[in-house]
């Protein structure tokens, strides 16, 4: 019974001490790496979560095992045509080894967040200095950020950090280069403008110019087939005309005569008769019988 | 007696003092457990169940849930995976100039737009939101921005000005990339361009762009106009011309044959009495013709007088 009881204080003084971080239970949660330093001296990493049994009277240390921001400073960094160009970029990075980043940052997040934005920024120098301006905004931001975050990540090896990558967010321009960018895109823009107007003039002068051609085609195709229903029927006509005619030749050649007498003779013609003309006959020789055509006339 | 009263006496005592224990014992476990063995959960919420830290379960059913052991060595992190979540991007009309830089991303062909945008997005997976990555706010608004600036670097200025949709789609696949990376356990919903904008100084030579293609269009239209007048027209005036010249050639058919038929007639007559009808015809037409004529009879021989012939005054004495 003693026995149960003086194993129940131990127990109870054990979590007590546990509680207040200095072993011999210790729980490390998910996300979480621990130390245990008993004078000073690392004893046990943990960097699995659960719980982990080491001496008593142990110090506690922990860190944050779980992926990390760390936003860098907007810098102005020189191009190799010595133009300049802001750059915004931002780190994801996270502990890989507790016992080496304890060892170099003893106080810290805060240290190891200095030291990572300033290797950043030299590797920045490093990439974006290489390049003229022209070939930093012309290629692709990854390729820049892909050699960025694997010399970043190489910088920071023995810090105990693992680093996923270093991302460019904004870049700004100089003052002076976006009054040529403004300028340059100013000119496309007129450029286009200019060719869309006249891209309108030619294809509404195509579209006019199709519609009239056809529409003389049209026109002068009607008149060709309208040539030639005339001559058809003037064809037709004389063909029919001559048939009958031709029956009696001189007859016709009569009729038709009178009948242009009787279209080209009337008023306001003056005509010179001789008292012999045919109509003037009975007129001269009174009513004597005489010619042939009398005696038809008797019939 | 008295001893074994005594003893008797003390047996009661420790069994009562056992039991007494036993009930603090009892009563401090129901107590534990009524007031850290259990927990509820309200619809769209998981609970993420670790058991001295390390993951042990993950609840999804809604409602009361015991623990298999109490808080502190079963603890439970509840986190709402449904409600979904918007965050804006810039504002691409503000009139502080620093604000507005800030919405400037450059396009492929070194043109600069102003892009205002919204990024939707809940929480997929419980676990790695809480215990993969820390300053979950931050890298979800530095993931959207540079996968925003990244995916309009991709494009040109044309494709980002007529196509916000693609972009917002290609915006949102990248940016669930670059945060599945992080583990975040961040579920992207969507990314949207919600106003596209040229930079300020230059949004005349935009609009006037904009104005041209107008224009083209319009000439277009006005040219189309002209030839859908045009056509018909000309159709029309062809219908025209043509039955102009079907109507000439059947009537000349037409009066062919009837003059024809007349003269057949005439002649079928004619054969009949020749000499008279041929005197007839002459005398008739003569009949017709001369009253109307202005006559002049002289005798033969006399066309000596011809040229000095006064036609107007001969005229006004045979009236």
């Amino acid at each position: 019974m003693r026995f149960v009881l003086a194993l129940l204080a131990l127990l109870i003084l054990a979590i007590a001490l546990s509680v207040a971080g200095m072993g011999p239970f210790i729980v490390t949660r998910e996300g979480q790496f621990k130390i245990a330093l008993f004078l000073g001296d690392p004893t046990a990493v943990i960097t699995q979560p659960g719980i982990d049994v080491t001496f008593p009277f142990v110090e506690t240390r922990s860190f944050d095992g779980r992926w990390q921001h760390l936003g860098a400073e907007r810098k102005e960094i020189p191009t190799s045509d010595q133009e300049r160009i802001i750059i915004d970029s931002y780190a994801v990075w996270r502990i890989s080894d507790p016992l080496l980043f304890y060892k170099k940052f003893p106080t810290g997040m805060a240290e190891a967040e200095t030291q990572i934005n300033q290797q950043v920024r030299g590797k920045l120098r490093e990439v974006i200095g290489r390049r003229t301006l022209a070939e930093v905004l012309k290629e692709a931001r990854g390729e820049i950020m892909g050699e960025l975050t694997a010399k970043t990540a190489e910088a920071v090896k023995g810090f105990g950090i693992e680093l996923n990558d270093v991302r460019i967010n904004r870049t700004e321009l100089p003052r002076r280069t976006e009054e040529n960018v403004f300028a340059r895109m100013r000119a496309e823009r007129d450029r286009l403008a200019r060719k869309y107007r006249a891209e309108g003039e030619e294809q509404a002068r195509r579209i006019r110019a199709e519609a009239d051609r056809e529409a003389r085609v049209v026109v002068a195709t009607a008149r060709g087939q309208a040539e030639i229903e005339r001559g058809k029927g003037d064809a037709a006509a004389a063909r029919i005309y001559a048939e009958a005619y031709s029956r009696d030749a001189e007859f016709y050649g009569f009729l038709r005569g009178l009948e242009a007498y009787r279209k080209t003779i009337g008023k306001g013609t003056t005509m010179v008769l001789q008292p012999d003309h045919e109509f003037f006959r009975l007129l001269s020789r009174g009513s004597e019988r005489g010619g042939p055509e009398s005696s038809g006339s008797t019939e | 007696m008295a001893r074994t009263g005594g003893s008797e006496e003390r047996k009661v005592g420790r069994l009562l003092g056992r039991l007494l224990l036993g009930v603090l014992l009892l009563g401090g476990a129901g107590a534990w457990w009524a007031t850290a063995g259990w927990f509820v959960l309200n619809p769209g919420e998981v609970a993420v169940i670790l058991r001295f830290g390390a993951y042990a379960r993950t609840v999804t059913t809604e409602g009361f849930h015991l623990k298999i052991i109490p808080s502190p060595v079963e603890t439970q992190e509840i986190v709402n995976v449904s409600i979904s979540q918007r965050r804006e991007f810039g504002d691409v009309d503000a009139t502080d100039p620093e604000v507005l830089a800030e919405t400037a991303m450059q396009t492929s062909d070194n043109n600069i737009v102003h892009a205002e945008f919204m990024v939707q997005y809940k929480i997929g997976k419980a676990f790695e939101s809480r215990y993969r990555v820390a300053d979950l706010e931050e890298i979800l608004r530095d993931s959207a921005q540079a996968a925003m600036r990244e995916v309009i670097g991709r494009n040109t200025i044309d494709d980002v000005l007529t196509g916000p949709g693609a972009i917002g789609l290609d915006a949102a696949e990248l940016l669930q990339q670059i945060l599945d990376g992080y583990d975040s356990g961040l579920y992207v919903g969507s990314v949207e361009l919600q106003n596209v904008q040229p930079p300020e100084s230059v949004r005349d030579a935009f609009d006037d762009v904009i104005a041209a293609n107008q224009d083209r269009n319009r000439e277009v239209n006005e040219a189309e106009g002209y030839a859908n007048e045009v056509l018909p027209r000309a159709r029309a005036e062809a219908t025209e011309v043509l039955q102009g010249a079907i109507a000439y050639r059947d009537a000349k058919i037409a009066e062919a044959g009837g003059e024809a038929q007349r003269f057949l007639a005439i002649l079928a007559e004619y054969q009949k009495a020749p000499a008279i009808t041929r005197k007839r015809l002459y005398l008739e037409t003569m009949e017709e013709v001369l009253p109307g004529v202005e006559k002049v009879i002289i005798e033969p021989g006399t066309a000596s007088v011809l040229p000095y012939l006064p036609l107007g005054a001969a005229r006004g004495g045979a009236d």
